[in-house]
C-alpha cells in the first residue's frame, strides 16, 4: 500500500530521518513505535502533506507520491490525525468535521443540512453521537480528539494516521477508540498506529516498525515479537548502559516534605518526602496531575490546601516562583518553548535569567563576572556552543536543555524539580542529563524527576512514586519496582 | 583565542544599527551638500529641541514595546501632564510645583494603564486605545478647546538655553538615554523587561514577578511621557489641545525602525534615539529642499514595512536554504 | 424541547446585554431630554453612524481573522481625495463611484499582500500603509480642499439612504460571516490558523480578500462621507481606525480572532452613536465622548473576559 523508499529530511543542525525505509500493507494496522525524537512524528508529517521537503521517494499503490500540502495528501487517500488538537474551537462540531471541504449550495452558502446530515453519519459508529451544533472549545478533551478522529474519517481515506491519538484519551475513551479502528480495519482502511505505548501497539497492531535515532531498525508481524525485543530495538543498548551508575546512596535525612496538599481539579491529598541525595521518580500516564503538582510546590501556581517542610521548617506555601527558590527549590518546566526559554536570546541571556538580582549587574566588572560564571556552567555541563553570546534557538535540543539545567544550578537550590527533562533530545544528550542528576545527588542534594517514559524513571530513581488521576497511589522502592508492576497501578489496577 | 573573541564581540554592534547609523550620517552627508543652511548651528539647534520631546515619547514606547506590550497613550499622557503643569501656573504654583503635578499626572496615568493590562488582563493596545480616548477628552475638557498658554517666561526661556553650545532639552534627552540605556542593561529590572517581552511564561517560572515589571513599565511610560508634556511647552511656551495627536504611532514606528520588535523582547534605546533622529533629519531636510513634508511620511511607511519586511523576510530565506543544504548533504 | 433549546441559545448570546444597555439608556435619553424620542433625532443617529459604521464592517472580518486594519481612514481619504479629482473634473458619476471603489479595492489587496508576502505583523503593514496614502494625499492634492461637488453626489449622504445601504451591508455581512464558506473559514483562520491550513482552506488568499473587502468598505464610507458633508478635504477620515476599532470591541468582537458578529458591531456603533447624540443635546460638552467611549471598551471587554473566565 505504502512504500517508504530512501527517506532522510534534515533541520538545522539534526539528521531526523536517516536513509528510512519500510512498507505498510493494505488493510493493516501498522504500529510505528520509537523513543521522542527517534523519527517518528517527522516521517507522519512527511506522509501527511507537512513536510513537502525531504529526500528519497513515497509509493502508494506503486506509483510515486509528491504531497503539495495537507489538502494534496487527504485527497490521495491519506488523513491524518495529528498528536497537538488541531481542532478549530470556535466553530462547531459539523464546521470542524468539514473545515475547508464544507458541503456548498449556490453563491458560497454552506449547506448545513447536508452537512449535518452527513456528520451525524460519519459519528454513527460512536454510542453517542456528539451535539452537531455545540462549539468544540466546549467540548471535553476527548470529544475534541473524536472530532478529529471523525474530520480525517470524513474524507474516506484508504489510509489513516493516527498520532499519539491516546494521549488525552481516557482508559474507556481508549477502548472505543480500540473499536472504531477495528471497525475501520474491518471496511479495508489501512491505519498508522503510532504511538510510545508498547501495551497500546500490541494489542491493536498487525505488524510494528521500530524507529530509532532517525534510522528504520526493523518492521516486523506482531505475532513473531514480544515487548522485551522492541524495547531493546527501541533504545539499542540493555538499560544499564543506558544509565550512568550511582556512586552515593540517599541519606535519611528529609530535605522536602509535602503534606497533604491539593490543587482542586489537578491533584488531591497528595504527601511525600524527599531525602537528601535522592532521585524520587514520579510516573504516571498523560494527565495524571504530575506537572500540575510540580508547578503547584514550586509556586508557579497556587495550592488550595496542605502545605510543605523544608530543611525541617514547616507551614510552607509558595504564592510566586521567586519564593521558591528563596527557599532552595527550582523548577525546570516540561514545555521547554514555551516556559523554558528565551528563543530569541542569547545563551547568557538565557542562563542568568533566574539570579539577575544576585549578578549585581550595576556594579563594576558585572559583566565580566557574569561572563565568566557563564562560561564555568557552560564548559562544565558540556553544551556544544560557538560563544555563549549565540542565540539559544540555533543549538540542539539537549544543548538547549542544559542551559536549562545551568540556570537552575546557579541558583544553588537543594531541591530540584525536573520535569520531562529529557523531552526531544537525543540519547547522547539524555546520558549526559543523567549524569548531572548523579552528581547532584552526591552533593547532597534532592531531585525530584517527572518522565513519562517508564524505563527512564526506572532506571534512575531510588524510588518511584506513580499518579494516578490527580492520586499519588504508591511509592515503590527500587526493589520491588517492575514495569509490569507500575504499569498495573498506573492504570488503575491494584494499588 | 576563543577568549579574546568572546570579550571583542562585547562591542560589536547588531548589523541593523550599524545600518541605522549608516543611514543617519549618509543623510547627513547628503543634506549638508545638498542645502547650504542644513549643517548651520542654528538649524542643528531648531532640530534638536524641536525632536526632545517626541525622543522622549519614543523611549516611553521602546520601554513597552520592549516588554511585549503597546502604549498608545503616551500622546495624550504628554499633553495632559502639559495641560496640568499650565494649569498649575495659571494658578500661580511654584515651577517646581508644577513640574512635579505633571510627573504625578503621568504616573497616575502609567499607574491606569499597568491596572487595565496587568489586573483586568486586557490587551495593551486595546486598553490603551480605551485610555488615550479617555485622557484626549480630558485635555479638551480642561482646555475647553482652547490653546493654553501663560507659562511664565522663565520657564519658557529654558528652551533656548544651550549647554555647552548644545540645547538643554538635547542634553537631557541624552541624559534619559543614557540613564535608560544602563538601566536596562545593567540593573535585574532592566534585563528583566526584556525577559517579560521575550517569553512572560518563562520569566515567570524563573523568578522574576511579571506582574510588577509590566506595572513598572507602564508607570515608566506615564512618567517619560510627562516629561515629554514638560519639554513640550517648555519649548512652545503653550498647550494645544491636539499636541501629540499622532505621536503614538510616530513613536512606534520610529521605535521599530530602532530594531524593536511588536513581538516583545526587542529594542534599545539608542536603536530608537536613531530611529527618531532619522525622522526629524528627514522632516528637516525636506523642508530646507522645498519638497513637500509628505513625502517624509511616505518614506517613513516604506521604510518601516520594509525594514520589518526584510528581517522576517531573511529568516525565511534562512530556513529554506538550511532545508536546501539539508536535500544537498 | 426546540423553543426552550433556542430560547437557552438566545440567552447565551453575547449581544443581549449589550443590547438591554442600548434599551435603558435610550429609556434614560427619552425621560431626560425633550425630543429625543423623535423620527428626526433617530434619523440624524442612524446617518451618524454610518461612515464609521460601514468601515466597522470590514474591520470586523478583519479582526475575525486575528489580523488589524490601521489604515482604513487613510485609505477612506486618498480614494475620495483622489476620486475627487475626477469629480471636480466633472466625470459623471457612473465613472467616479465605480473608481473610488476600486482604488479602495486596490490599497485594501496592497495591504493583503504585503501581509501574507512578507509575514510582516498586521498592525506594522497597515501602520506603515496608513503612512504612506496619508502621505501621497497631501502630495498630490497638496492640502487642498473640494468644495465644488456637483449636486449628484449629495443624494447618497441625505435622507435614509445611508442608513439603508448601512443595514444591507449589515444583513449581506451578517449572513456571509454566519452560512457562508468564507465566513467560516476566516473564522477557522482566527481561532486556529494552522489546522485551517492544513484542512486546505485558502488561508492566503482569504486574508488578502478580508483586506481588500476592507478598503472597499473605507471606501463606499467616503462616497458617503462626501455626500454628507458636501465636500473633499484631505484630512478625511483621521481617527477612523480607532473609532471603528472601538466600535467593533465593544460589539464582542476578539481583538486576538476568531469571534465576533456584524450585529454586535452594529450594536457597538449604534451604542457610540446614540451616546454622542445624548450628551449633544443634553449640552453637556461634547467632549464627553470620548471618555464615555473609552470606559465602554474598558467595560465590554472586561465583560468578555469575565464571561470567559466563567466558562472555564
Amino acid at each position: 500500500m505504502i512504500a517508504v523508499h530512501n527517506v532522510s529530511k534534515e533541520f538545522p543542525g539534526v539528521r531526523a530521518l536517516d536513509e528510512v525505509s519500510f512498507n505498510v500493507k493494505r488493510g493493516e494496522v501498522h504500529g510505528l513505535v520509537g523513543e521522542n525524537g527517534a523519527g517518528k512524528s517527522t516521517i507522519v508529517k512527511i506522509l501527511s502533506g507537512i513536510y513537502t521537503d525531504y529526500d528519497g521517494e513515497i509509493l502508494v499503490n506503486g506509483n510515486p507520491i509528491a504531497f503539495h500540502s495537507v489538502r494534496d495528501a487527504q485527497d490521495s487517500g491519506i488523513a491524518t490525525v495529528f498528536q497537538e488538537l488541531s481542532v478549530v474551537k470556535d466553530l462547531n462540531v459539523a464546521e470542524n468535521i468539514f473545515l475547508g471541504r464544507e458541503p456548498l449550495k449556490r453563491g458560497g452558502i454552506i449547506d448545513r443540512t447536508l452537512m449535518n446530515q452527513r456528520t451525524l453519519e460519519v459519528m454513527e459508529f460512536l454510542d453517542e453521537p456528539m451535539p452537531v451544533n455545540e462549539m468544540v472549545g466546549n467540548l471535553s478533551v476527548a470529544s475534541q480528539q473524536i472530532v478529529e478522529i471523525c474530520k480525517a474519517l470524513v474524507t474516506n481515506p484508504k489510509v489513516i494516521i493516527m498520532d499519539e491519538p491516546t494521549s488525552s484519551l481516557t482508559e474507556k475513551e481508549v477502548a472505543q477508540l480500540y473499536k472504531i479502528i477495528g471497525q475501520l480495519r474491518d471496511r479495508g482502511v489501512t491505519i498508522i498506529y503510532v504511538s510510545h505505548k508498547l501495551a497500546e501497539i500490541f494489542t491493536i497492531c498487525d505488524s510494528i516498525t521500530v524507529f530509532r535515532d532517525g534510522k528504520h531498525i526493523d518492521t516486523v508481524p506482531t505475532t513473531e515479537t514480544d515487548s522485551e525485543k522492541i524495547i531493546q530495538m527501541m533504545v539499542g543498548r540493555t538499560l544499564k548502559m543506558l544509565f550512568p551508575p550511582r556512586s552515593v546512596k540517599p541519606s535519611d535525612e528529609v530535605l522536602l516534605a509535602v503534606h497533604d496538599i491539593s490543587r482542586s481539579g489537578e491533584f488531591e491529598n497528595v504527601s511525600f518526602d524527599l531525602k537528601r541525595g535522592e532521585i524520587l521518580g514520579f510516573a504516571g500516564l498523560i494527565g495524571a496531575g504530575r506537572s500540575e503538582l510540580a508547578k503547584a510546590i514550586f509556586g508557579a501556581t497556587r495550592l488550595s490546601s496542605g502545605e510543605l517542610e523544608i530543611n525541617g521548617s514547616g507551614g510552607k506555601r509558595f504564592n510566586h516562583p521567586r519564593e521558591a527558590f528563596q527557599n532552595g527549590i527550582s523548577y525546570l518546566p516540561e514545555d521547554r518553548k514555551g516556559e523554558g526559554l528565551l528563543l530569541q536570546a542569547s545563551i547568557k541571556e538565557n542562563m542568568t535569567l533566574a539570579i539577575l538580582k544576585k549578578l549585581k549587574l550595576s556594579k563594576t566588572r558585572s559583566e565580566r563576572r557574569e561572563r565568566r560564571l557563564v562560561k564555568k556552567y557552560a564548559e562544565d555541563l558540556q553544551v556544544k556552543m560557538v560563544s555563549i553570546d549565540q542565540i539559544i534557538e540555533m543549538l540542539s535540543g539537549g544543548n538547549q536543555q542544559k542551559v536549562i539545567v545551568a540556570r537552575l544550578l546557579m541558583t544553588e537550590s537543594s531541591v530540584y524539580i525536573f520535569d520531562e527533562p529529557t523531552r526531544g533530545i537525543d540519547v547522547g544528550a539524555k546520558y549526559e542529563i543523567y549524569k548531572i542528576m548523579n552528581e547532584l545527588t552526591e552533593q547532597g542534594k534532592g531531585i525530584i524527576f517527572i518522565s513519562s517514559e517508564l524505563p527512564e524513571v526506572l532506571g534512575v530513581s531510588d524510588r518511584i512514586a506513580c499518579m494516578r488521576e490527580g492520586q499519588l497511589v504508591r511509592i515503590f522502592s527500587q526493589a520491588d519496582a517492575n514495569p509490569e508492576a507500575i504499569m498495573r497501578v498506573l492504570a488503575g489496577g491494584d494499588a | 583565542m576563543e577568549g579574546i573573541s568572546l570579550e571583542r564581540r562585547k562591542f560589536r554592534l547588531p548589523i541593523s544599527m550599524v545600518g541605522l547609523i549608516l543611514f543617519n550620517v549618509l543623510l547627513f552627508i547628503g543634506l549638508s551638500i545638498l542645502s547650504p543652511t542644513f549643517l548651520t548651528l542654528r538649524n542643528m539647534r531648531s532640530l534638536m529641541v524641536r525632536m526632545s520631546e517626541l525622543a522622549m515619547l519614543t523611549f516611553a514606547q521602546t520601554l513597552v514595546l520592549i516588554n511585549g506590550g503597546m502604549d498608545l497613550t503616551v500622546g495624550s499622557a504628554m499633553a495632559l501632564s502639559g495641560t496640568i503643569a499650565g494649569m498649575l501656573f495659571k494658578v500661580g504654583a511654584h515651577p517646581v510645583i508644577a513640574v512635579l503635578g505633571a510627573l504625578v499626572t503621568g504616573i497616575v496615568i502609567g499607574t491606569l494603564n499597568g491596572f487595565l493590562v496587568v489586573h483586568l488582563k486586557i490587551d495593551s493596545f486595546i486598553a490603551t486605545v480605551a485610555t488615550n480616548s479617555i485622557l484626549r477628552s480630558v485635555v479638551y475638557l480642561l482646555l475647553r478647546g482652547r490653546v493654553l498658554s501663560g507659562f511664565p517666561k522663565n520657564y519658557v526661556l529654558l528652551g533656548s538655553v544651550n549647554l555647552l553650545g548644545i540645547p538643554l532639552l538635547f542634553v537631557l534627552v541624552i541624559v534619559f538615554a543614557i540613564i535608560l540605556h544602563f538601566f536596562l542593561r545593567k540593573t535585574a529590572l532592566g534585563r528583566s523587561v526584556y525577559a517579560v517581552g521575550a517569553n512572560i511564561n518563562c520569566a515567570h517560572i524563573s523568578g522574576i514577578d511579571t506582574n510588577f515589571v509590566k506595572y513598572f513599565v507602564f508607570v515608566a511610560s506615564g512618567l517619560l511621557s510627562a516629561i515629554g508634556g514638560v519639554f513640550y511647552t517648555i519649548r512652545i511656551g503653550a498647550m494645544i489641545p491636539d499636541a501629540g495627536l499622532n505621536s503614538p504611532l510616530e513613536v512606534v514606528t520610529a521605535a521599530l525602525i530602532g530594531g524593536a520588535s511588536v513581538k516583545g523582547g526587542k529594542g534599545s534605546i539608542f536603536g530608537s534615539l536613531l530611529g527618531i533622529l532619522a525622522m526629524y533629519v528627514l522632516i528637516n531636510g525636506f523642508n530646507l529642499l522645498g519638497f513637500n513634508p509628505f513625502w517624509e511620511v511616505v518614506l517613513l511607511g516604506i521604510v518601516l514595512i520594509t525594514i520589518v519586511g526584510q528581517s522576517s523576510m531573511k529568516k525565511v530565506v534562512k530556513m529554506s536554504r538550511a532545508s536546501r543544504r539539508g536535500r544537498a548533504a | 424541547m426546540r423553543t426552550k433549546n433556542r430560547l437557552q441559545r438566545l440567552i447565551q448570546v453575547r449581544e443581549l446585554p449589550l443590547l438591554a444597555f442600548i434599551v435603558l439608556l435610550i429609556i434614560f435619553f427619552s425621560i431626560t431630554i425633550k425630543g429625543f424620542m423623535t423620527v428626526q433625532n433617530f434619523a440624524m443617529i442612524s446617518r451618524q453612524i454610518t461612515t464609521v459604521g460601514i468601515v466597522s464592517i470590514g474591520m470586523t472580518l478583519v479582526l475575525v481573522t486575528g489580523g488589524i486594519d490601521l489604515s482604513v481612514g487613510a485609505i477612506l481619504s486618498f480614494a475620495i481625495n483622489i476620486g475627487g479629482l475626477l469629480i471636480i473634473r466633472g466625470l459623471p458619476i457612473a465613472i467616479t463611484y465605480p473608481f473610488i471603489l476600486l482604488l479602495g479595492a486596490i490599497m485594501g489587496t496592497i495591504n493583503g499582500l504585503l501581509i501574507v508576502w512578507l509575514k510582516v505583523p498586521a498592525i506594522i503593514v497597515t501602520l506603515g500603509t496608513m503612512n504612506i496614502f496619508r502621505g501621497a494625499i497631501m502630495i498630490i492634492t497638496r492640502g487642498k480642499y473640494m468644495t465644488q461637488i456637483p449636486d449628484g453626489y449629495l443624494w447618497i449622504g441625505s435622507g435614509y439612504t445611508p442608513f439603508v445601504i448601512f443595514v444591507i451591508l449589515l444583513v449581506i455581512f451578517e449572513f456571509t460571516l454566519r452560512r457562508t464558506r468564507f465566513g467560516r473559514n476566516i473564522v477557522a483562520i482566527g481561532s486556529n490558523e494552522q489546522s485551517a491550513l492544513y484542512s486546505g482552506v485558502p488561508v492566503n488568499w482569504f486574508k488578502i480578500l478580508v483586506y481588500l473587502l476592507s478598503g472597499i468598505f473605507s471606501a463606499l464610507a467616503g462616497i458617503i462621507f462626501i455626500g454628507r458633508s458636501g465636500f473633499i478635504q484631505p484630512q478625511a477620515g483621521i481617527g477612523y481606525e480607532m473609532n471603528s476599532i472601538a466600535a467593533v470591541v465593544i460589539g464582542g468582537t476578539s481583538i486576538y480572532g476568531g469571534s465576533g458578529t456584524i450585529i454586535g458591531t452594529f450594536l457597538g456603533s449604534f451604542l457610540m452613536g446614540l451616546i454622542l447624540a445624548g450628551i449633544t443635546m443634553l449640552a453637556v460638552n461634547a467632549y464627553w465622548q470620548g471618555v464615555i467611549n473609552g470606559l465602554l471598551i474598558i467595560l465590554a471587554i472586561s465583560f468578555d473576559t469575565l464571561r470567559q473566565m466563567r466558562r472555564e
